[in-house]
């Protein structure tokens, strides 16, 4: 059941000079009661903005928010009643809990806000403590965070999501700021918690293989834009965009079809007359694909906006090299398309 | 088959040392004193890449900063010895006995540093000429502006920056970049030696993968050896030719990367390896390491990992375990079919593991089959019956506690 629904999210910033920065680009998806959504891509290729939208954070220039299939409000009790369901929780559980009040305040605030009587309050935050594995609960309500380790503090952030029991929970990068051994425990601790109470959650990660074993489905997000999309063992194992391919081969350790450098050329042969590759990264097209100037697949039909291609089972793929047009014109060989290596 | 023909370094042996510490030990200074490497010996091949793993606080950062004397107040290296033998062949230099215009001029021209965060170690008001500047005229005096500005740009051009940068700051340009410019710097006076703290943490995968690369093209082009320091174990293996695995400040286990790769022998080891998930592997039910490092303060009994070790046994509460060569006859067996292989003997002796899990008066069972290391990707351990053809004394084992990397 689709708990929150997203309609050509836009995001404009401002900018001092030139135009406005477009940081998400008509971006629409919904989340879905009981499962995860994960949400990949590079620095600065708009997750993290879609969260802040989606939580309210900042106001998004265009589109639509539909929550249990209503328009959500602007201001006022709308908003409130908004917040109340929809909570987040972030990257760094250092920052994100006040060091001057302990655990207990931090989960006491937003059960008073949200009308709790104060009679029962305490059991209701230990009870919060609990469901989040901090046990004995009474031995953490008076501690500070700073008494706290990060695995603990992200503990307390996610029990203070929970405090208003919410139906969507946006977790923007909840681990990476935490030690590889406790990653696992807190992914863990928010698939249960996302099984139990039904919650409908939306893991942020650049993360890829952690991705693919806490969701359903994943979103491959590129300078703004889903650049494919589909159930998570879909995409990864099958990659059909060349940004998730080129993603996917920089993991270290993975043995993926795709090789790297042939994806991202270091050098030209000859070392000379060559787009230098870190400047090269940085190149984004301002039309058509963004992708194409990183992309070994470019071809002139790239420098009109592709379309979202459907490769079946909801995998979704915006690329030309899967456009049936284009791949009967070039004698079928252009698409890499999913596990066929370009490279082997 | 993971076994691959020894690094020209490896096969030259131990005495090919660019770099030899030997029990080093680092306290954080206080009330009570935070004891954050403890008795670390460790040797740099040349031209290898040694790859330091571990969770945050198990002092990794700490013993990088030790070996190059970079530790300011409140550690305090108590104990401990870092030789360097050059290039030249000159006798070697004891790195904490150099009088300070000594260390300055060591530092940089030897042993240089690859910091984490490039933001925040490039200075943001002052151009990137003038930085560059700035190495060479405190190491090279003797060279003139144009000269200088020439090796700039041959330097920002090795590592994939336009030199027209040059005269750019570093606000200017992107995260990836920057540590570019970081690693740039690192090799300007053409360092044998360059630690590199989490060079990549803060980077994205893609940016992160094309920065691995440099660095593995630039070593193979200048020949210079390298510390890699992470918590990404599968990154290591990957890229560094021997790790070593720090837990609680000690070297818990260290071999050649791809035998680690294959099968770890210490169940921390094999902790950090579940915790990082495959991608493209089979779906698994997915843990990490239980409960967090000791207080660092307290004197540690037994094996630092005992209270989170499933494999915890009689010993491991009171009894600390020593780095020692894996216990034959694994390692025996293994000895003997590296050596059909083509001699790579040398490399054996390279695998030591700090587990009592491997002793075998302590566990005659031997270790369980997940910890029995596995260099040869076999799937499991030589047969039975090739060690028993080989006559090999089941209970055998090596010296221990005269180890050293």
């Amino acid at each position: 059941m689709s708990v929150l629904q997203v309609q050509d999210l836009t995001v404009d910033f401002a900018q001092r000079r030139g135009p406005k920065f477009r940081a998400v680009d008509h971006v629409s998806f919904e989340l879905v009661a009981g499962e995860t959504l994960a949400l990949v891509g590079e620095s600065g290729s708009g997750k993290s903005t879609i969260a802040r939208a989606l939580a309210r954070l900042l106001r998004p220039t265009g589109g639509e928010l539909l929550l249990h299939g209503r328009p959500v409000g602007h201001r006022g009790r709308k908003l409130r009643d908004y917040r109340r369901e929809v909570q987040m929780v972030f990257q760094d559980p250092f920052a994100s809990l006040n060091p001057a009040y302990t655990v207990g305040h931090h989960l006491r605030r937003p059960l008073r806000i949200y009308g709790h009587p104060r009679k029962g309050l305490e059991e209701v935050v230990e009870a919060l403590l609990t469901s989040v594995n901090m046990v004995p609960a009474t031995s953490f309500v008076s501690k500070f965070p700073h008494e706290l380790s990060g695995g603990q503090r992200q503990r307390v952030a996610i029990a203070r999501a929970l405090a208003t029991q919410p139906g969507v929970i946006l977790a923007d990068e909840p681990v990476s700021m935490l030690d590889v051994s406790i990653r696992l425990e807190i992914l863990n601790l928010l698939d249960g918690l996302k099984r139990d109470r039904d919650l409908a959650l939306l893991y942020i990660t650049h993360d890829l293989a952690t991705a693919r074993y806490f969701s359903t489905q994943i979103m491959v997000m590129y300078r703004g834009e889903i650049v494919e999309r589909g159930p998570a063992d879909s995409v990864i194992l099958r990659p059909a965009h060349p940004y998730t391919q080129l993603l996917e081969a920089s993991v270290p350790g993975e043995r993926t079809p795709h090789r790297l450098d042939e994806l991202a050329p270091v050098r030209g042969a000859g070392g000379t007359n060559v787009i230098l590759a870190a400047e090269r990264a940085e190149a984004t097209a301002a039309t058509g694909c963004r992708f194409r100037r990183r992309c070994p697949h470019a071809m002139d039909v790239c420098s009109t906006h592709p379309v979202e291609q459907d490769l079946g089972d909801g995998h979704l793929v915006r690329c030309w090299l899967h456009d049936p047009k284009v791949r009967e014109k070039s004698g079928d060989r252009a698409a890499p398309q999913q596990s066929a290596p370009s490279g082997a | 088959m993971r076994v691959q023909p020894a690094a020209q370094t490896g096969a030259e042996g131990r005495n090919d040392a660019v770099l030899r510490a030997s029990h080093i030990s680092v306290e954080y200074g206080g009330t009570v004193p935070t004891r954050a490497v403890r008795d670390v010996s460790i040797e740099l091949h040349r031209g290898e890449m040694l790859g330091i793993a571990g969770e945050s606080g198990c002092g990794k950062s700490t013993l990088a900063y030790a070996l190059t004397r970079l530790l300011r107040p409140p550690a305090v290296m108590t104990e401990g010895q870092v030789l360097f033998c050059g290039r030249d062949g000159a006798a070697p230099i004891d790195i904490m006995q150099l009088e300070p215009e000594a260390l300055r001029r060591f530092r940089w021209t030897v042993v240089s540093m690859v910091f984490q965060s490039a933001m925040n170690s490039l200075n943001p008001v002052i151009s990137l000429r003038r930085q560059f500047s700035d190495i060479f005229e405190a190491h090279v005096p003797e060279m003139d502006r144009e000269a200088r500005d020439r090796r700039s740009r041959e330097l920002l051009e090795m590592v994939g920056i336009d030199p027209s940068r040059l005269g750019g700051f570093p606000h200017e340009l992107s995260g990836g970049m920057r540590q570019r410019v970081g690693i740039a710097m690192a090799l300007a006076l053409q360092p044998e030696i360059v630690i590199m703290d989490e060079p990549t943490t803060a980077l994205d995968v893609v940016v992160q993968r094309e920065i691995l690369l440099e660095i593995a093209r630039l070593r193979r082009e200048l020949g210079f050896s390298v510390i890699f320091i992470t918590h990404d174990l599968p990154m290591l293996v990957d890229l560094s030719d021997r790790l070593a695995v720090m837990y609680a400040g000690e070297i818990v286990e260290r071999a050649p990367a791809e035998w680690v790769g294959g099968r770890p022998a210490h169940p921390y080891t094999l902790g950090l390896q579940a915790a990082c998930p495959d991608l493209l592997g089979e779906r698994r039910a997915l843990q990490g390491i239980p409960g967090s490092p000791p207080d660092l303060r307290q004197r540690l009994r037994g094996c630092a990992f005992a209270p989170r070790c499933q494999y915890v046994f009689g010993p491991c509460a009171d009894i600390h375990p020593v780095l020692s060569p894996l216990a034959p006859p694994a390692a025996a067996v293994i000895e003997s079919v590296l050596d059909r292989d083509g001699g790579k003997t040398s490399k054996l002796n390279d695998w030591a593991v700090a587990c009592h899990l491997h002793d075998r008066t302590a566990n005659p069972a031997g270790p369980p089959d997940e910890l029995a290391g596995d260099p040869l990707g076999t799937g499991g351990l030589v047969p039975p019956a090739v060690g028993a053809g080989l006559g090999v004394d089941p209970t055998g084992r090596p010296a221990r506690g005269q180890d050293q990397l």
